[in-house]
């Protein structure tokens, strides 16, 4: 085995033992902080669990190296130390700057000995990290802008909703970086934008989001937890994880990255599992739900099978499409990057009509809490499923779409070619 | 577009140093060994000339097999026009540094094939 090919399958199973390190991780920790010391079955019980999303990510972690290897990997491997820092540097060139770094890269096959080759991509690399720009003085205006809004949040936050204080913070400060960010790559970068369907759909989702957490905020800041404490609707952990997701849906979705932009038909895959995902979230919560025995329902149940249902089959159907692995993983991606504030969306309107007919928390059917309770369990669970379940699962079925696209090509071009 | 913006220090160092043979298409390691430029320093000021329509840039086209097509650089009218200016302007004109034979980037002596 030469030495491209040991190394494609050594970094093949480091991927994969990276992917399930974490689960490995919960599992332990788990176990420790376990009130009561854990029977067997029941540690063998939160062992499958580890492995039933385990697994799939280990998996996901392999195709995606082995991907990524023969794209640009096994070139990779034949680099020495200033080739490696340079490609990398290269790679975060913004699109309009590409050519400097082939530039760059060129210049450096030229470059013989090992201290001038470092000093050279050295050079090259701070070039790719800080590249000239244009005027900065529309930067500076966004970023002084950025600054007055935070502050004027943290004024107005305070008095309104202090509920809301660290959530205000956290996203308007965020979403005003992502802006003056934005700003900053604007006329260098120019041309290719998401589209008005991915737009819209990833501003009507964060709105949504933003309307029913202000109003959950505003009505139900506290609920009656166990033992009747009281509890905070919005705990600051949560309130910054919702915070970073819609900012980073937002600005993934505005201005996304070059590579996310550059296929068509995965976006409107993306759009169509996204649209598909929420609706099938409604449709359960109203239709299936209210014929279930009380205790029995829930829309646990909903976020794994939802994912097998739209995400694995749209990732494949968009791959095979598409012709190609990298269809459906970006398909996947734009699913999961739109679905997020739906659901929660979703799932915060769906738990006052769920308090309304007395049904209980949406995530169990449990009760009698506060309605306050779902703000917690809309935000943690979607997310922990989408990024858990959802995105492995359409790398599974990138890889399967994708390798049917390659048996097929493979078949149509023995049709055309007759064997000699 | 030619901005009529005028240039930096190092950005005036590489316009006289591309003024010297206006006609000749140079390189990047080559300009750093001349002007003793960290890459670091001469990439930017090459992208900012660049987009100011100063510096006309090619790709190599006549090259052995194997080897990746390597970019040149010389000056547009304009840039030789600013170029002249700049030269004209003595007390205004920066002094590069000088040359070293040993060293780091732009100290080596100019590698085969440049």
């Amino acid at each position: 085995m030469n030495r491209t090919k040991r190394l494609g399958r050594q970094g093949g199973l480091a991927a994969s033992a990276a992917a399930a390190a974490p689960f490995a991780w919960l599992w332990v920790l788990q176990m420790r902080n376990a009130d009561d010391p854990l029977t067997a079955q029941a540690r063998l019980d939160m062992a499958i669990w580890m492995a039933v999303f385990g697994t799939p990510w280990m998996l996901a972690a392999w195709l995606l190296w082995r991907a990524w290897w023969r794209q640009a990997g096994a070139k990779l491997a034949t680099l020495d130390g200033p080739g490696w820092l340079l490609a990398a540097a290269v790679a975060t060139l913004p699109g309009d700057r590409r050519d400097w770094g082939t530039a760059m890269t060129a210049e450096l096959t030229q470059i013989h000995g090992r201290g001038a080759r470092w000093r050279f991509a050295a050079g090259c690399a701070r070039t790719t990290v800080f590249p000239p720009g244009g005027s900065r003085a529309p930067v500076g205006v966004a970023g002084a802008l950025a600054v007055v809004a935070i502050a004027a949040t943290a004024l107005g936050a305070g008095a309104a909703l202090p509920a809301g204080r660290v959530f205000a913070l956290t996203f308007v400060g965020l979403v005003g970086g992502l802006a003056t960010q934005a700003v900053a790559r604007w006329g260098r970068v120019g041309g290719a934008g998401p589209g008005p369907a991915v737009a819209g759909l990833a501003l009507a989702g964060v709105a949504g989001c933003l309307a029913f957490t202000i109003y959950y905020l505003a009505e139900h800041p506290f609920y009656d937890g166990v033992d009747l404490a009281v509890a905070v609707s919005l705990p600051p952990v949560t309130a910054v994880v919702l915070a970073v997701a819609l900012a980073g849906c937002l600005g993934l979705a505005l201005d996304p990255p070059r590579w996310l932009v550059g296929d068509r038909l995965a976006r409107w895959f993306g759009i169509a599992m996204a649209i598909a995902l929420v609706g099938g979230f409604l449709l359960d919560s109203r239709l299936v739900q209210p014929g279930l025995e009380r205790g029995s329902h829930g829309m646990m149940g909903y976020l794994l099978n939802g994912p097998l249902l739209v995400i694995l089959p749209g990732s494949a159907a968009a791959a095979a499409v598409g012709r190609s692995f990298r269809s459906g993983l970006w398909a996947c991606a734009w699913a999961v990057v739109l679905a997020a504030p739906l659901l929660i969306a979703a799932w915060l309107a769906e738990a006052l009509r769920w308090d309304q007919v007395g049904r209980g928390l949406v995530l169990d059917g449990a009760g009698p809490l506060g309605v306050g309770a779902n703000l917690g369990n809309a935000i943690w669970w979607p997310l922990t499923f989408l990024a858990l379940w959802a995105l492995p699962l359409g790398v599974l079925g990138a890889a399967a779409g994708g390798a049917w696209a390659r048996r097929r090509r493979a078949r149509e071009h023995a049709d055309v070619v007759p064997a000699p | 577009m030619v901005s009529s913006r005028r240039p930096s220090g190092q950005a005036t160092v590489v316009v006289l140093a591309l003024a010297e043979q206006p006609a000749t298409w140079q390189y990047a390691y080559q300009l750093c060994q001349r002007l003793d430029l960290n890459p670091g320093t001469l990439y930017p000021t090459l992208m900012r000339l660049a987009d100011r329509g100063l510096l006309e840039t090619t790709w190599e086209s006549d090259l052995p097999a194997g080897r990746p097509p390597r970019h040149r650089y010389r000056l547009t009218g304009p840039g030789r026009v600013l170029a002249a200016d700049l030269a004209a302007e003595p007390t205004a004109r920066p002094t590069p540094a000088p040359a070293r034979v040993v060293g780091g980037v732009g100290r080596r002596p100019r590698p085969q094939g440049t």
